[in-house]
């Protein structure tokens, strides 16, 4: 009995893997072959790199990257100001009406991002903020689940850290800065990488806000580049999909443990 | 005395959500002392240093630091250091980064900072260890981190919140010699919080004993040991605690009184010769002597003093004297009636 629920946990584990995986052996399978080959799975026809090529050269994908890249790193950089803010406030100073703000808080939680949609596009019109990165990251700075991470990482500062560095002279914002951010760095490492992976791969939101070149992330452009309208190649698209994903995909293989040892220590499953 | 005193107290009272914390607590503390906060669980003296301390303010009463009213000041402007129970050591920080965290927040130069980490160090016995994450450590290096943090900017008022109640016995002796002699060493000013009245007695210039927020004697170790101002005192300070009997049981007190008396002036003797006939209800050999537990209706805590290994049965009846003055005499309500 005992050897059968192990034989399913890991015929399960496995299963799942290669559900998860498939699609992106394909993608690597029909990038490095012609399109027809790729289609018609000949498995012993020859490799080649020129959907690369041609992809290539077909968007200004440079400037995607680069795009995508600002915008995550300012996400992230707005994240981290407002969530260790508003979560040190939460967890450490007292305040009128603080349960009730931060319930209010919390309730952003259930609310999904594609719902407020139009109402962050007015809001980002009128700021004058349409068309620019910081436009796109602006809505996801002010993170609920990044808040709430925060408060419960610094909730679980002993106080006398708190009292000691207040004895030793240091004001609010000076023990924030050296006792709480230093003991919350797991907590900081895997909300990062939740927070790129989440901005890397967002989608409809910079689709409508972005409307040139100059902001376009990738996961737009890519978008535009697969468009029915200029034709489907699905070798090409195939190795422009890898091409996105690339950076993402080596940055998680080189740090995998380190990525899973964060989730861990910052109790997140 | 000649000086202002270090730190003034006039009737603090602190109040948690109506509850009492502490209540007319008035203390003087003169520079260079050693005073103990004294008491049992919930008498209040951690809350006493706390608002000493500023991590709390109180509702009622000034304090006053070195004659300066800091009374509704910040923690970091009264000049003072502070040594946690739990240590309270920075676990992502070395030990010198430990050390010289408040120098470094209050910007003292680094060629000033080494030069005073250096000393703090070799003051504790830590050179070598500079390097060194708090987490590797042992209880007593930590411990000895925490007090080179204290002393390292020289401040000369030092408060302890129960600082060796995480050590085992045998190194909580040593350190407390350590604590002693340091303080002496430097000259500060020390304010210490224990429940252990060892700890208190051995160390400390001035015991504050308190009960249920309010404190109940303050004086030299010897004052309290031979004149506690009422029962809680009698019965909390010496081991073992004084004896306490109803006057009913000895002739010539008169009503309703207690009278309290040491194990080391009781003496045994031989059946029918003693005031006081008890039973013995246990016998537990310290080493130098033996501690002999009697029983006895009208009395409470009695007990004996034995030279070297001398058990008696459990449930012999033997006969006790004691001299007259050697008695300490309480009225009903439990304060000492001066003879």
């Amino acid at each position: 009995m005992k050897s059968f629920t192990k034989f399913i946990d890991s015929f399960g584990a496995i299963l799942l893997a290669v559900i998860w995986i498939a699609p992106l052996l394909f993608a690597f399978w029909a990038a490095t072959h012609s399109t027809s080959d790729a289609v018609n799975l000949k498995l012993f026809s020859p490799w080649t790199l020129d959907n690369f090529r041609v992809a290539w050269s077909g968007a200004p994908w440079l400037k995607y990257f680069f795009n995508t890249f600002m915008l995550v790193t300012v996400i992230l950089i707005g994240q981290f100001f407002l969530t260790t803010l508003a979560g040190f406030a939460f967890a450490q100073l007292r305040f009128p009406g603080k349960d009730f703000v931060f319930i209010l808080v919390l309730m952003q939680l259930f609310i999904l991002p594609e719902v407020l949609i139009v109402e962050n596009y007015a809001m980002v019109s009128r700021l004058g903020l349409f068309d620019s990165i910081l436009g796109v990251g602006m809505p996801y700075m002010a993170s609920a689940f990044g808040i709430f991470l925060m408060r419960q990482s610094f909730k679980g500062v002993p106080i006398e850290l708190h009292e000691a560095a207040r004895i030793e002279g240091c004001g609010l914002l000076g023990i924030l800065w050296r006792v709480y951010v230093p003991l919350a760095k797991p907590t900081y490492l895997a909300y990062a990488l939740v927070s790129v992976s989440t901005h890397w791969n967002n989608f409809l939101w910079p689709l409508i806000v972005t409307n040139s070149p100059e902001t376009r992330p990738l996961t737009v452009g890519l978008s535009i580049f697969g468009a029915p309208e200029n034709g489907v190649d699905i070798s090409i698209i195939s190795a422009a999909t890898l091409m996105s994903v690339a950076p993402l995909l080596i940055a998680f293989l080189i740090f995998q443990r380190q990525f899973v040892q964060s989730f861990l220590r910052a109790g997140i499953k | 005395m000649t000086t202002a005193p270090m730190v003034v107290l006039k009737d603090i009272a602190k109040r948690w959500n109506g509850q009492l914390g502490v209540e007319g607590i008035s203390l003087d503390i003169p520079e260079g002392s050693f005073t103990a906060l004294l008491g049992p669980s919930g008498c209040g003296k951690s809350t006493t240093l706390r608002l000493l301390a500023g991590l709390e303010l109180p509702d009622e009463g000034t304090i006053l630091i070195d004659g300066k009213d800091v009374t509704t000041s910040a923690a970091s402007d009264r000049n003072l250091s502070m040594v946690f129970q739990s240590y309270a050591l920075f676990p992502h920080l070395s030990v010198a980064e430990n050390v010289v965290f408040g120098l470094k927040v209050r910007r003292v130069p680094k060629q000033k900072r080494q030069e005073k980490l250096h000393r703090a160090l070799e003051i504790t016995g830590l050179l070598g260890y500079e390097n060194r994450k708090p987490g590797q450590l042992s209880g007593g290096q930590r411990q000895r981190v925490a007090l080179a943090r204290a002393i390292v900017a020289g401040q000369r008022l030092c408060l302890m919140d129960e600082p060796l109640s995480n050590l085992d016995a045998k190194l909580r002796n040593s350190v407390r010699k350590d604590i002693k002699k340091l303080q002496r060493d430097l000259g500060i000013t020390v304010i210490y919080v224990t429940h252990d009245q060892t700890e208190a007695m051995s160390m400390a210039d001035t015991v504050v004993l308190m009960k249920d927020g309010h404190i109940q004697q303050v004086g030299t170790p010897n004052d309290l040991y031979s004149n506690p101002k009422n029962t809680f005192v009698a019965e909390f300070v010496g081991a073992p605690p004084m004896a306490l009997i109803e006057s009913s049981v000895l002739g010539g007190f008169g009503e309703d009184k207690t009278i309290g008396i040491r194990a080391e002036n009781i003496q045994i003797v031989p059946k029918g010769e003693g005031r006081m006939s008890c039973i013995v209800n246990e016998s537990e050999f310290l080493g130098a002597e033996t501690l002999i537990g009697l029983d006895h209706e009208g009395a409470r805590g009695l007990c004996v003093l034995k030279p070297g290994l001398s058990m008696v049965a459990e449930g012999n009846e033997i006969d006790i004297n004691f001299h007259d003055e050697h008695l300490h005499v309480f009225d009903a309500a439990g304060h000492r009636l001066v003879r």
